[in-house]
């Protein structure tokens, strides 16, 4: 149980997927200029991330070592996230349109999130377990929309302060980005 | 080698396997033209249009709710194949548009001193604004940055000025603003919308039942732009020349310079606007909507209808009016006679509302000459009642029923109808209402030697206008006030020869807050007539009800009206719809103007098929408060314009109109005296001294 | 195509190049930019991929169904980046052991999706893969430019050569993810004060 914790932890705050380990940074720029997209899209990241990380585990387990062309991973994986994506697009348009129109528009941005792929690789890469690769997955994904989240709430202050022109928009994002990156980075000395 | 190939094929069959059973189960019908809208779409996702993204767009393209020219980056061909595929011109989809609500800027007094960062975001961060007032402008220009087209500009006054040529309706100015100011609306909207709290209206656009906004006008008129007037008076009012001849002006009452001095003669200047309009021969073209295909139908041809028709035209629908009367008007025409409202007028103004492609059809009655049932049939989608109150009261004394005896709209209205009519030399007409005295100012007209009007209150309580009233007088009406007809005299041959009645005092003060008046015992007085008017009020005539068709299910109110919603003008049946007379009862013809739109706003939301809500904070002929001041300060005494009337003794005998148009210098004097006040704020004659 | 082959190769060493004036592809940029040898690996690797699949994309053009071209992309972009794995297992294995998972991740680059569906998926094969070409050489260049400045900072090297005496105190926190961050953040502004002039 114990073991849970600390991954839970770590994959939440000390080895955070964008602020950490340098993923899922597009959509973490993009979808952060509102509070009201940013929580929608961390929503839709938390769905698709938990499916995702557990199918292409049960894939990766299952077929490619058991068949060993483990080089087929990077197709395999990007195949089996977009199609999901679009499988679940389809399954909330039709089954649950109220969350469809709340997490729908950002559905077709998660395929190109570079934070879904990387943490279906990192769980096959680190060899967890079924349960590991599980909760690693949903654990990455609130990680994901932490940070998201946070930083929205701080660029919705920065818009209204005085930048200098060459610094506005992505610029003063990225350097804010780096201050809360620093913040989380203090969590390293937890464990 | 082999296991490779045979896992990517598999994985690849499995997937799209799995994926077109996924689309057809989970399959949403979705409109195939959406996809090859997208098509053609810059495919960036850039958001220039204001839609979250290409898919979002297109479906706005196909909805109808934006033009095939949303996208800011397709190419020229790319738009005229879009609207090839809606199969319409390009940009006939109602254009949105910028609009500024505030027209205070920098007269508008700060409450303090600021010396932050130049954005309006900011400065409303901290407590609101620096303004006083809770929704105008801030000037800082936020707006004008967010634009991208170049569209906003800071006009000289402090307050955005928006360039309707570049403006594309993206809607980002009205995001960069965090008051209520800019508006980004079809023009349809923009008709429709309902005076509400955070609306920057001034005292008397806020009293107006068909929130006119006033002030504008008034400047248009100052500014000699004549044109532009008639125009803004047309967003919210059809009938300008009726109004501007019969408005009891209830605006004028709460005209701030009416504080301190006389009230600005706003109804004049609305029929000085709307008479150089018709006196130059050349109507002002109206905008509306592209057509919607829905049809509605407008039962009564009244103010009412008319005006909710002229509205849901504007906004695209097709409308028919059925009228039971001869000629469209309803009380216009066969309530208020030739001296107040001339027929010429009125015919020059219908004329204009019907030309706008509203068909309509005369001399038909529901319930004699069609059936409800045949109005659903012919796939009307909502229908609209305006039937006015035409059904007069009866005093229910003996001797009603006798040969002389009238009633008060029955007998305008034939007389309207130019029916010709047996006229006594010795007239009594009963009420005090404006159709009691509209009898009696007729019957003067028509030869009658002596009008006495006779009512049992004092003059202190009459509900006429008072300038009618003033008018009586002049034209020789002799009032019997605290008096209460007990019966009617006739003579052999079932003639009237005189009404007798009760003298009476006035008592306590009753639910209304007039005294009410007691009969004095013994007092019967006869007064003789040999032709006697009632006119102590009307219902609308429901005889069309009790068929047995879903007319019945319709709730009537106890004073014999529609049950309507206030707020919405909808009745218990969804698709049916009542305002005018019909729903409130005798009232003004502005306050059926007001409720044709109120009507059409939600008779506009049911056709397209959204929920009939309520608009939040409406305000609902209610003032907003605080903007209605006790004093105010920086007006300098100034003469109101007289009315030009023509004198007595020429008129008394002829139906020609009684009051006249003021001359252009009087409206632009008198356009000078109006403080063009917003909510708050207002133009004084002189700087005031802190 | 009014543009001559040059211009469109030279466009993406300023007007559009990546990551810095169209904002995309960033999560490499972060991850591998410790140094100048993985900025400039990782560059290579990306614009081998960006000239092979618009290469191939603007072959296919004309034959892949409007309706499942993303999927179509996607597919081809993959088989490229597998093969660019490959070939680094085989000859640049320290390297492909230092970047790690960001090889694979280049299947969901924005540049490269982005590139296939704005420009190969509409111009001949030429113009695609000068339009490839010049964009990852700016990539590469960026990548290797970021890179310089970190390592030189944080680590007082630059391509594994020391630059300063050994007084010098490596400034840690450049080669740390905050500094990471922070860098571009501020290399970002000096090429938009540049590309105002």
């Amino acid at each position: 149980m114990g073991d849970i914790f600390v991954l839970i932890i770590s994959c939440i705050f000390i080895n955070n997927i964008v602020l950490a380990q340098y993923l899922g940074n597009c959509p973490f720029l993009g979808t952060s200029k509102k509070m009201e997209t940013a929580v929608g899209m961390s929503m839709a990241v938390i769905f698709v991330l938990t499916m995702a990380g557990v199918i292409t585990w049960i894939v990766d387990t299952y077929f490619l070592v058991g068949l060993g062309i483990e080089f087929l991973r990077t197709i395999a994986f990007i195949l089996v996230i977009a199609s999901l994506v679009q499988f679940v697009e389809m399954f909330l348009k039709k089954s649950i349109p109220a969350l469809y129109a709340g997490l729908g528009i950002f559905l077709p941005l998660i395929t190109t999130n570079c934070a879904v792929m990387g943490v279906c690789l990192i769980n096959v890469q680190e060899e967890y377990t079924f349960v590991e690769a599980l909760i690693s997955s949903i654990a990455y994904a609130v990680g994901f929309g932490l940070a998201l989240v946070l930083f929205a709430g701080l660029r919705e202050r920065i818009n209204i302060g005085r930048v200098p022109k060459p610094l506005q928009d992505t610029s003063i994002g990225l350097v804010t980005a780096g201050i809360i990156s620093l913040a989380f980075f203090a969590f390293k000395g937890m464990v | 080698m082999l296991e490779s190939v045979l896992f990517t094929l598999g994985l690849g069959l499995i997937i799209s396997i799995a994926l077109s059973f996924a689309s057809r189960i989970f399959y949403v019908y979705e409109d195939p033209r959406i996809a090859k809208v997208e098509n053609l779409l810059a495919g960036a996702n850039c958001g220039g249009c204001g839609y979250t993204g290409c898919s979002a767009a297109a479906e706005a393209v196909v909805k109808g709710e934006a033009p095939p020219n949303v996208c800011i980056l397709t190419s020229k061909e790319n738009v005229d194949k879009i609207a090839e595929i809606m199969g319409l011109e390009p940009g006939t989809a109602e254009p949105l548009k910028s609009y500024n609500d505030c027209d205070g800027g920098e007269r508008a007094t700060d409450r303090f001193y600021y010396e932050g960062l130049n954005s309006c975001k900011a400065v409303a961060a901290l407590y609101g604004g620096k303004r006083d007032c809770p929704v105008g402008c801030l000037g800082f220009g936020d707006c004008i940055r967010a634009c991208q087209f170049d569209a906003i500009k800071m006009g000289k006054n402090g307050f955005p000025v928006i360039d309707k040529e570049k403006c594309v309706g993206c809607g980002a100015c009205e995001r960069a603003c965090p008051k209520p100011i800019l508006k980004v609306r079809t023009m349809s909207d923009r008709l429709l919308h309902l005076n509400d709290e955070d609306d920057a209206v001034a005292p008397c656009a806020q009293t107006c039942p068909a929130e006119i906004d006033i002030p504008r006008y008034i400047h248009h008129i100052k500014e000699g732009e004549y044109e532009e007037a008639v125009d803004t008076i047309r967003e919210r009012n059809p009938l300008p020349l009726a109004c501007g001849r019969v408005c009891p002006h209830p605006c004028e009452s709460y005209c701030r310079r009416g504080i301190e001095d006389e009230p600005v003669a706003i109804n004049h200047l609305k029929r000085f606007a709307a008479d150089y309009e018709m006196n130059s021969g050349k109507r002002i073209p109206i905008e509306k909507a592209p057509d919607t295909g829905k049809r509605a139908a407008v039962i009564g041809g009244g103010p009412a209808g008319l005006s909710c028709a002229y509205f849901l035209r504007r906004a695209g629908h097709q409308v028919s009016i059925f009228e039971a009367m001869p000629k469209l008007g309803g009380m216009l025409r066969y309530g208020i006679p030739e001296y107040r409202l001339p027929k010429k007028v009125l015919d020059w103004e219908i004329d204009g509302i019907v030309n706008l492609g509203i068909d309509y059809h005369t001399n038909v009655r529901l319930g004699r000459d069609f059936e409800f049932g045949a109005l659903i049939a012919a796939g009307y989608d909502a229908i609209f009642f305006s039937i006015g109150a035409w059904s007069d009261y009866q005093l229910k004394i003996p001797g009603e029923d006798l040969n002389g005896c009238y009633t008060g709209i029955n007998f305008l209205s034939r007389v309207g109808n130019e029916e010709q009519l047996d006229i006594g030399k010795r007239a009594a007409v009963i009420g005090g209402g404006n159709t009691a005295i509209d009898c009696t100012r007729t019957l003067v007209r028509m030869g009658c030697e002596k009008v006495y009007l006779v009512y049992r209150r004092t003059r202190k309580e009459m509900p006429a206008n008072e300038v009618e009233i003033d008018a009586a007088e002049e034209e020789g009406i002799e009032f019997i006030f605290l008096a209460a007809p007990n019966q009617v005299m006739g003579d052999d041959e079932g003639r009237v020869t005189g009404l007798e009645y009760l003298k009476m005092e006035l008592g306590e003060p009753d639910a209304s807050g007039r005294r009410r008046p007691v009969p004095i015992e013994g007092s019967e007085t006869l007064l003789d007539v040999d032709m006697i008017i009632t006119a102590i009020g009307q219902a609308p005539s429901a005889e069309f009800r009790g068929k047995g068709d879903r007319m019945d299910d319709i709730s009537w109110s106890r004073k014999n009206t529609f049950e309507v919603d206030p707020a919405t003008h909808q009745t218990n049946v969804p698709y049916i719809f009542a305002a005018g007379d019909a729903a409130t009862g005798p009232a003004l013809v502005v306050d059926a103007i007001g409720g044709g739109r109120k009507a059409a706003r939600s008779m506009n939301l049911f056709l397209k098929g959204k929920p009939v809500t309520p608009q939040p904070k409406a305000i609902l002929n209610k003032h907003i408060q605080d903007t209605i001041f006790d004093s105010v300060a920086g007006i300098k005494q100034s003469k109101r314009v007289e009315t030009p009337e023509m004198p007595v003794a020429d008129r008394i005998n002829n139906f020609d109109e009684v009051d006249l148009v003021i001359s252009e210098s009087d409206a632009l004097r008198e356009a000078g005296r109006c403080l063009n006040c917003c909510r708050y704020c207002y133009n004084p004659d002189y700087e005031i001294q802190a | 195509m009014a543009k001559t082959l040059a211009q469109e190769f030279s466009k993406g060493l300023w007007e559009e190049l990546p990551p810095f004036r169209l904002v995309l592809g960033l999560c490499p940029t972060l991850a591998v930019t410790k140094s100048v040898e993985n900025g400039l690996g990782m560059g290579i690797a990306t614009t081998f991929v960006l000239v092979c699949s618009n290469l191939l994309v603007s072959l296919l053009r004309n034959v892949i169904p409007a309706k499942i071209r993303i999927a179509c992309y996607i597919i081809i972009i993959a088989t490229f980046v597998t093969v660019v794995e490959l070939l680094m297992q085989a000859y640049a294995y320290p390297l492909y052991l230092e970047l790690g998972i960001f090889i694979p991740l280049i299947v969901v680059n924005c540049i490269v999706l982005g590139r296939a569906e704005a420009f190969a998926s509409k111009n001949a094969p030429v113009y695609s893969v000068a339009d490839g070409l010049g964009i990852g050489v700016g990539f590469t260049l960026s990548l290797g430019a970021l890179g310089a400045v970190r390592e030189v900072l944080g680590e007082g090297t630059f391509y594994g050569m020391q630059v300063f005496g050994s007084s010098f105190e490596p400034f840690t926190f450049m080669v740390e993810a905050p500094g990471a961050f922070v860098c571009l953040g501020l290399m970002l502004c000096l090429i938009n004060l540049a590309g105002n002039r």
